[in-house]
């Protein structure tokens, strides 16, 4: 029980760096919701554990904000599905993230090795 | 360009996105199973695990559909229908929740308005909170002597510049207003000069009168109220420039003041140039006018008061009969005079309760939206057990608490406008100023309903939060009292509850003490009879009726017509309307000394009067046609008179002196009468009073005074008044009647009408205190019930009957009414001795009365605990065993 309540705060937690974290996956190239799905659990070790279908609904949250573009085009074996890549706002948007998260865990990384 | 084809292609293809959501979905959890097959896992337990790391595909599809904008629409409206069909559901609690919503706004607006309208700010007039009237106070009666005042002492005032920024009077003159055929009485006001500007309002047509009209030789002009205007001359706006017969004097319209420009309840303003003193008809001759002055900042009224009490002192010197011994002048607001004290305090007593009700009915409101979290807390749980989001349920419960606060609302607001209307409708005349207008208060409105409106959306979202946060599986398996349960929540809502009770018994007590006053006054025995009496006041022009000769020569002969007349029994002369009786004089008895001063009102009348109000006689005899002639010194006195001054000795043929008759204009110089009978007491002060001295003598011993007709009719005597006006037409075609009505409609509007008005706004009151106690009773009930199902579950499984269950609910909710009755009754008792003086022929500490409202009130609780208690025992034992 405790541990579920443990689990249930991480992800919320998550949820808030899901988004960083699809849009530095998609910057890398047009790319589709499995793909992306299985990076993400490839590069973290598996550290999220989020339920995957999650991702979604973030994908069409980002979508409609304008910072991904989605288009339907065939897969490597010839099956449809929805490819998104990086718009161009999306672009600024993960920049400014980035910078935003490196600033933050600089200053955390040097309160530990200081403090 | 592109993109917004795109987005228009969005909205009509939505069959299509949604397919294709529905595609991007399947695409991933087809390419898991395929990725788990190559790995070489069976196809079943693959398909298998790819779901079970998907999560509830359902449930992101939904999440899905909630971020594209073209769905948001369909996503409201679903919100609202699905809120709808769960308060349909739960119809009870819907309807008492709006209800309780609507009676707290509804009423609370209604009352703050009437009270804010007729006592905060019931002039439109300049700087209205800073006027203040004039008072002579007698300060051995504890009474006022005057509020008016002699033109010197006017003068003497208003020198007064370091209190006042200024000071303006007014003297009532009954103006007739001779047109081609006939003539019609109209009330003016004689104003000084100043007067318009010193309540700065600017006039709707024309022009007001200007420090020129007031000059010696300048040409007479008046201005009209705006109301008498569109009444009696058909808002024509060509009247102006006009001249009108007032008084035999042609007079020029100058000006129709603003609508609400009312000043001494004229209908037509006029200067009054100086020196012009002999012009009003009052019973001595001197001219009282009404003084009104604006005082200046950071004057306090003692202080103003103290200082024209020197000037008083001086003037009472002067005039030592317009002074009583000990005199003190008041000054006081001006909003205050208008509105007599006993219905001021009402109405702030209605307004504080009025804050009660608000605060009632939003305390109801919340007390229903906690019972009915409780109840669904689980249907919550599973819920979001299902995937539903925290967002889905906050809006849903967003998209209920809306519905419930729109209808109360709605329905509140229809109640305020319903409430202003009823008591604009019911406010009786003469209760407050002509100038003030009855309606809806916008602000006090906006304030009741986002009061109403704010508990709905905290108290319906609260728990919605709490629920939705809270892990599912917790709540699914707590008991019922886990979400709200706190014992500290409990102790509130039932001190509401007593709050609730104890109110609405001091309500209901107080209004039944109104309605037992009320029959109480109306069963009081007059001493005369008012049914089928006609009372007409007449105003006869001072220039040509001045002495008992002439006013002889035109009662005479029309009494003489008006009783040939069919359905006329009896007509007579009189000086008062009954049952208001006469002047008040000074009076000495031949062969009786005393030391104080002896009083008695007097009535100068012809021979019918006793007959016309069917005052039977005692001893003696009354005055005739003949005596009334020859104005011989003859007086018919009552039994309070005969038992006052006479002192058992027999009082037929003594002496009596009316020592008041010396000072009129037309005075009579030795006043002696000779005493020819007694007649049984009638009612000459009004109902509640006691009855004082009184005396009948011939009305031709005098021209002055006011008078007026009396007449007893054999059908309705409203029916009469036309022959009666024609009568008087025929007699002197330049005198109008004044106030034609009956006897009985003038009893009704001075004696009845505000205590009527007093019994309809507490009974409104006590009605909707007795509707929200009953709600607030019953969500109490309902609440801790459903908290106790599991319970009840448990007791009816091990046996208890069903009436033991419903004992229990009724006797904790007993408990709750009887404390809260103790309390009320405490409360009733405390607020009867307020209300005191507002009643009349029954104690403020009325047993049978208390006992009543007790009795009621228990009834009505038991029934709102009977609802809740029935549905306890309706628990199937094994649903409510099941969460276990």
């Amino acid at each position: 029980m405790a541990l579920e309540k443990g689990a249930q705060e991480k992800a919320e937690f998550l949820k808030g760096t899901l988004d960083m974290l699809i849009l530095k996956v998609v910057a890398a190239g047009a790319i589709h919701g499995y793909a992306i799905s299985q990076r993400i659990q490839q590069i973290s070790k598996d550290f999220f554990q989020l339920p995957q279908g999650s991702l979604y609904p973030a994908l069409h949250r980002l979508e409609e904000r304008g910072w991904l573009d989605a288009e339907w085009n065939d897969t490597a074996t010839g099956r449809e599905a929805k490819f998104y890549k990086l718009t161009r706002t999306g672009r600024k948007q993960l920049e400014a993230e980035m910078l935003h998260w490196e600033k933050l865990s600089d200053a955390v990384a040097l309160i530990l090795r200081t403090a | 360009m592109g993109r917004t084809m795109k987005w228009l292609r969005r909205f009509t293809e939505r069959a299509l996105s949604e397919k294709r959501l529905d595609s991007e979905l399947q695409f991933h959890l087809e390419q898991r199973t395929a990725d788990y097959v190559t790995e070489g896992i069976p196809p079943e337990e693959a398909h298998r695990r790819a779901r079970l790391e998907f999560g509830g595909v359902e449930r992101f599809k939904e999440e899905c559909r909630e971020t594209h904008w073209e769905n948001q629409w369909d996503i409201l409206v679903r919100d609202f229908r699905f809120a709808l069909g769960s308060l349909r559901k739960d119809r009870r609690f819907a309807c008492a929740a709006i209800f309780a919503l609507a009676l707290g706004i509804g009423a609370s607006t209604a009352i703050f308005s009437v009270v804010d309208n007729a006592l905060l700010e019931p002039f439109a007039y300049k700087d209205s909170r800073h006027l203040v009237t004039l008072h002579l106070r007698d300060l051995d009666q504890a009474d006022d002597w005057r509020g008016l005042f002699l033109y010197d002492e006017f003068q003497e005032f208003s020198k007064k510049n370091d209190l006042f920024d200024g000071m303006v009077a007014n003297l009532q003159e009954d103006v007739v207003y001779s047109a081609d055929e006939n003539s019609i009485l109209l009330a003016g006001n004689y104003v000084t000069p100043g007067t318009f500007e010193f309540y700065g309002i600017a006039p709707f047509l024309g022009r007001s009168l200007e420090a020129a009209d007031y000059q010696a030789g300048a040409p007479p002009v008046f201005v009209m109220r705006y109301k008498t205007w569109v009444i009696r001359f058909g808002a024509n706006a060509s009247l102006l420039g006009k001249r009108f017969n007032l008084n035999g004097v042609p007079r020029t319209l100058v000006g129709v003041a603003a609508p609400r420009f009312a000043w001494g309840g004229a209908e037509l303003w006029m200067p009054r140039p100086p020196g012009e003193l002999k012009i009003t008809r009052s019973f001595d001759g001197r001219q009282y006018w009404g003084v009104v002055a604006h005082i200046r900042p950071g004057v306090s009224l003692k202080q103003a008061a103290a200082n024209l009490n020197v000037i008083a002192q001086h003037f009472s010197k002067v005039y030592p009969k317009d002074y009583p011994t000990h005199f003190s002048i008041e000054v006081e607001s001006f909003t205050h005079i208008v509105t007599p004290r006993e219905f001021r305090r009402a109405l702030y007593l209605f307004s504080a309760a009025v804050g009660l009700l608000l605060l009632i009915g939003c305390a109801n409101v919340a007390n229903l939206l906690l019972a009915r979290a409780t109840t669904r807390a689980k249907e919550l749980a599973v819920r979001a057990a299902l995937g539903a989001s925290r967002l889905r349920l906050v809006r849903q419960l967003l998209a209920e608490s809306s519905l419930l606060a729109m209808a109360g609302a709605v329905l509140g607001i229809l109640l305020a406008w319903a409430g202003v209307r009823t008591i604009a409708a019911v406010l009786p005349d003469f209760t407050i100023a002509s100038e003030t207008v009855i309606e809806m208060n916008g602000a006090a409105l906006l304030f009741a309903v986002a009061a109403g409106v704010c508990t709905v959306f905290v108290f319906g979202l609260a728990p919605a939060l709490k629920a939705s946060r809270c892990n599912p599986e917790e709540a699914l398996r707590d008991t019922g009292k886990g979400l709200s349960g706190a014992a500290a929540g409990v102790g509130l809502r039932n001190t509401v509850v007593v709050a609730e009770v104890a109110l609405s018994v001091a309500l209901l007590f107080t209004a039944s003490l109104f309605v037992r006053s009320f029959v109480a006054l109306q069963r009081v025995p007059l001493g005369l009879q008012t049914d089928h009496v006609l009372s007409v006041r007449i105003p006869l022009p001072p220039d040509r009726y001045k002495t008992g000769a002439q006013l002889q020569s035109f009662f005479g002969p029309l009494l003489e017509r008006l009783k040939s007349m069919p359905g006329i029994t009896y007509a007579a002369e009189s000086t008062t309307r009954p049952p208001y009786g006469g002047i008040r004089s000074e009076v000495e008895v031949s062969g009786r000394a005393h030391s104080d001063k002896w009083y008695t009102l007097f009535q100068l009348c012809s021979e019918d009067y006793l007959s016309v109000l069917r005052i039977p006689t005692l001893e003696g005899r009354r005055f005739t046609e003949a005596e009334v002639k020859d104005a011989r010194r003859v007086a018919v006195i009552n039994q309070t008179f005969e038992r006052r001054y006479f002192d058992k000795e027999d009082p037929i043929g003594r002496k009596i002196q009316l020592d008041l008759l010396r000072d009129f204009p037309d005075a009579v110089k030795e006043p002696q009468f000779e005493v020819i009978g007694v007649v049984t007491d009638a009612r000459n002060r009004g109902l509640t009073e006691p009855i004082d001295p009184e005396v009948w003598i011939p009305y031709t011993v005098t021209g002055s005074a006011m008078r007026g007709l009396l007449v007893r009719t054999t059908n309705d005597a409203s029916a009469m008044i036309k022959t009666v006006a024609r009568e008087i037409w025929a007699a002197d075609p330049n005198v109008a009647m004044a106030e034609p009505n009956t006897l009985d409609y003038f009893l009704d509007l001075f004696t009845f009408a505000q205590p009527r008005f007093g019994l309809w706004i507490v009974g409104m009151f006590a009605g909707m205190g007795l509707l929200l106690a009953a709600i607030g009773v019953y969500s109490v009930m309902a609440y801790n019930t459903a908290r106790r199902t599991h319970e009840f579950g448990l007791r009816v499984a091990l046996g208890a009957a069903a009436r033991d269950v419903v004992r229990m609910v009724l006797r904790q909710g007993l408990r709750l009414l009887v404390l809260g009755m103790v309390v009320g009754l405490g409360a009733s008792l405390a607020l009867s001795r307020i209300i005191t003086n507002q009643l009349w022929g029954v104690s403020p500490y009325d047993p049978m009365t208390l006992g009543g409202v007790a009795v009621l009130l228990l009834l009505i609780g038991l029934m709102a605990c009977w609802v809740p208690a029935r549905r306890a025992t309706r628990v199937d034992p094994m649903t409510a065993l099941r969460y276990e």
